[in-house]
């Protein structure tokens, strides 16, 4: 056997062989085109290597043609894919030079029209022969052919695009990849069909031998492709140790999750499923087989509580805080106990803004509630007992408000009597003495109704209110004893104040502190400065809009240095005082969100002034 | 209203407690001017009007004691009746020590209130008697010589003509001049008769004599 029918065979069939595999991977995975279009190079260099082999062995002109135009063919095929493959291997390059490439190439294909006419009329013995490898071989010898500039270019043209795809991917990062597809068609393309150009031109005459670069160039991208394997390989590998790391995550991320005791839903809305950890179930009361429907999640929850967390899922939906969602809420178990829940949650959306996906973790916080409830009411009731203590300082001058109008009536009851006994008694007396008696009566009501109000033992009550009328009601209640302690307070109220939020009774009570404070540090004060201003502004300066009250005096001003400890439970500059009031105003104010503070007045004295949220529907009064 | 009939002054800073009192005393025949401070009834009221004052204890500004201690001081030291709407001990007794006739409770039965009122206007009237016929007996008085003054000290003490001329350095003659002359002006019989007419001009009550 030759060594042409050797080496010719075996480039054949290596390229049939990869050809064939590259096929069955496209075939497995439809979207991998580069490996189809490698299949198709490999198997256009099998049929390259057999029109070759033909050629050298070629009896007759007929014979020699038909193995040229296989071999033209398979180079058109050859070159179209290796351009197509670049393309879809470095996913770079440019569309319409392909396409220009593989249009030029097709249109090259008509040269051989015009070689058949001129080779058909040749006999047998004026095909020219040649020694190679030590036999005698056919060769095609100097055929005319006006077309061969196009083939030309269209090679250039290809050179060109792997040259400009190459640069792309270099650009992206993809160095090696660019680098070894541009090294490789470059040097394969240029070496193979510069030599059969050389040699033409050289007026060598030498076999078609382009098959043998054609298989270096495909091993070298069989090489190329095999690391793709070899990548899924190890990412395959990654991918088990990343599970690993994955399943060990979650393994500490349950531990955490039950050492904090959440317990943790997630509901797929798409499918309406909800699936969630047995620690929820056990919070929410549901048997760990039990199917979860949010209506029956919903019914779980405390009636006054179900509106809120609505609105928590509604705001998240709408995009708020990035989906995340945070509430505190009451259930109602099957038994009728109360268990607090506090909950996180995230709900995610698909893009046109439907929710997909809810995730929440929940917590049991009925301790913590019941503490908090539980101080909040002991602070009620310190509240409450110091309210009464202000009441007792107060009693004199009350017990003075109401005998006022109570003797009033009796006399007047007094007076009628005697009226009556008249044998024409004066009715428009008699009527404007019951009258009068109407309003004493109205007024000792009011002032009862103030003081009982006071010493009520109640739960907090907000709501909106006027600053005004509170202050008018905290100024009617210390009147008396004003004018005992021979005190003037004057009040200064915009009537155009907004309305504030809060508990009447409570922040009367600061009021009323803050004016007893008052009066007391005008103690030993010169007539004409005994005063106790009130007053109130609304603060737009700080943010959302507050309101200021403040009470101020001309006595001696706090000691410097003690603006803040004034504050503090026990601290007291007064001989018999208790140093409590000051504590529980602070607390009062900052449990309606506001704030109380003392400053000294440039000019002597000092002013105390505390703020209170605008209630949300009176911004614009 | 007659100048010489007794008026209540009610003094209060409550309008309508004081438009009631007004109305009771008034319906019990008693004629009454109310006013809404200390200041305003020192101020407004006749000078030698007779009644009595009727005034809330604690006041504004000025106070039922302050009002009554200006009273006493003043030309016609009208008797006062305090009125507290409670039981306040300390000004109570200081204001009873201070000579008011009463101190009444604002809501107190009516009975006790015309009482006190009626015993008020009585004893203003007395007083007022009193104060006239102090007057009367005082201006008998000025007309006695500051030696003939000094004479009658000696004599309602008790002592005898021949003491006094010792004492003042005199004849005894004399002493009995100016005796003769002391009776004539006092229009008095006797020693008795001239001791008790000292006694009612309130002369000689205290150790040292006043003189006119």
């Amino acid at each position: 056997m030759s060594w042409i029918t050797v080496i010719w065979s075996m480039v054949a069939s290596a390229c049939l062989t990869l050809a064939v595999i590259y096929c069955l991977v496209w075939f497995r995975d439809r979207r991998a085109w580069a490996n189809l279009f490698f299949a198709l190079t490999a198997a256009s260099t099998t049929a390259l290597a057999f029109s070759e082999l033909w050629m050298m062995r070629a009896e007759t002109p007929v014979e020699l043609f038909g193995a040229v135009t296989v071999g033209r063919v398979a180079l058109f095929v050859w070159l179209v894919s290796i351009t197509w493959f670049v393309r879809f291997h470095l996913g770079a390059g440019r569309l319409w030079l392909a396409w220009t490439i593989a249009g030029l190439r097709a249109f090259a294909l008509l040269g051989l029209v015009l070689m058949w006419q001129d080779v058909s009329g040749r006999a047998l013995t004026s095909l020219p022969h040649v020694q190679f490898l030590g036999e005698s071989v056919t060769v095609l010898g100097s055929v005319p052919n006006p077309l061969a500039p196009v083939a030309q270019f269209s090679t250039f043209l290809i050179l060109l695009f792997v040259t400009d795809a190459s640069v792309t991917a270099w650009r992206r990062g993809d160095r090696r990849r660019a680098l070894m597809i541009e090294g490789s068609v470059a040097f394969f393309l240029v070496a193979g069909l510069g030599l059969a150009m050389a040699t033409r031109w050289a007026g060598i005459q030498l076999p078609g031998t382009f098959s043998l670069f054609a298989l270096g160039l495909v091993a070298v991208i069989g090489y190329e492709l095999s690391r793709d394997v070899l990548r899924a390989s190890t990412l395959v590998h990654e991918l088990q140790v990343s599970e690993a790391g994955l399943r060990e995550t979650e393994a500490r991320m349950s531990l955490a999750v039950d050492a904090a005791d959440f317990g943790i839903s997630i509901w797929d809305l798409k499918r309406n499923e909800i699936w969630a950890s047995e620690k929820w179930r056990e919070l929410f009361a549901f048997a760990p087989s039990e199917r979860l429907e949010f209506s029956a999640i919903l019914q779980r929850l405390h009636p006054e509580d179900r509106e809120g967390l609505l609105q928590a899922h509604a705001m998240a939906i709408a995009g708020s805080n990035g989906g995340r969602y945070q509430t505190e809420h009451r259930l109602l178990l099957p038994g009728g106990a109360i268990r607090w829940i506090s909950c996180v949650g995230r709900i995610e959306v698909d893009a046109t803004g439907e929710p997909v996906l809810m995730r929440d973790a929940s917590r049991e916080i009925t301790a913590l509630k019941q503490a908090e409830q539980e101080a909040q009411v002991l602070q009620r009731e310190i509240a409450h007992a110091w309210r009464v203590s202000m009441m007792g300082q107060l009693a004199s001058g009350l017990v003075h408000e109401i005998n006022q109008p109570l003797a009033a009536i009796l006399r007047n009851a007094e007076a009628a009597e005697m009226y009556l006994q008249h044998p024409s008694p004066d009715l428009d007396e008699i009527r404007a003495i019951l009258a009068d008696i109407r309003s004493d009566d109205e007024r000792a009501g009011q002032v009862i109704d103030r003081m009982r109000g006071l010493l009520k033992r109640r739960a907090l009550d907000t709501r909106r209110l006027d600053v005004g009328s509170l202050v008018g009601d905290v100024a009617a209640l210390v009147r008396v004893d004003a004018a005992a302690r021979q005190v003037k307070l004057n009040v200064d109220v915009p009537d155009d104040l907004p309305h504030v939020r809060g508990d009447r009774v409570h922040i009367q009570q600061v009021l009323l502190n803050l004016v007893l404070n008052g009066m007391d540090a005008l103690n030993g004060a010169r007539l004409e400065d005994r005063g106790v201003n009130v007053t109130a502004r609304i603060d737009v300066a700080s943010g959302a809009p507050i309101v200021e009250i403040g009470v101020d005096d001309a006595g001696p001003g706090i000691p410097g240095g003690t603006l803040v400890q004034i504050f503090d439970p026990f601290f007291t500059t007064k001989p018999n005082g208790m140093g409590m009031g000051l504590a529980i105003s602070r607390t009062i104010v900052e449990s309606h969100g506001g704030r109380l503070w003392a400053e000294n007045k440039v000019g002597g004295g000092a002013v105390f002034r505390f703020t209170l949220p605008i209630a949300e529907d009176a911004a614009s009064v | 209203m007659k100048a010489s009939e007794p008026v209540v002054h009610i003094v209060d800073d409550d309008a309508s407690f004081l438009a009631a009192t007004s109305r009771l005393l008034r319906a019990s025949g008693f004629a009454v001017k109310t006013f809404a401070s200390a200041t305003a009834l020192l101020a407004q009221r006749e000078d030698d009007a007779p009644g009595c004052v009727l005034a809330d204890v604690r006041m504004p500004g000025m106070s039922g004691l302050e009002l009554q201690s200006a009273l006493a001081q003043s030309r016609n030291p009208l008797p006062i009746l305090f009125l507290t709407g409670h039981g306040d001990i300390p000004s109570s007794v200081s204001a009873m020590r201070d000579g008011a006739e009463d101190f009444l409770e604002k809501r107190g039965p009516k009975a006790q209130l015309l009482g006190a009122v009626r015993r008020a206007l009585a004893r203003d009237a007395r007083e007022r008697e009193s104060r006239a016929r102090q007057r009367e007996v005082r201006a008998r008085f000025d007309a006695l010589t500051p030696r003939e003054f000094e004479v009658l000290g000696h004599v309602v003490r008790g002592k005898l003509n021949k003491q006094i001329a010792g004492d003042l350095g005199i004849h005894e003659r004399t002493v009995k001049l100016h005796r003769t002359a002391i009776t004539t002006k006092l229009r008095v019989q006797s020693v008795a008769e001239l001791t008790r007419l000292t006694d009612e001009a309130g002369l000689f009550t205290t150790s040292a004599p006043t003189c006119p």
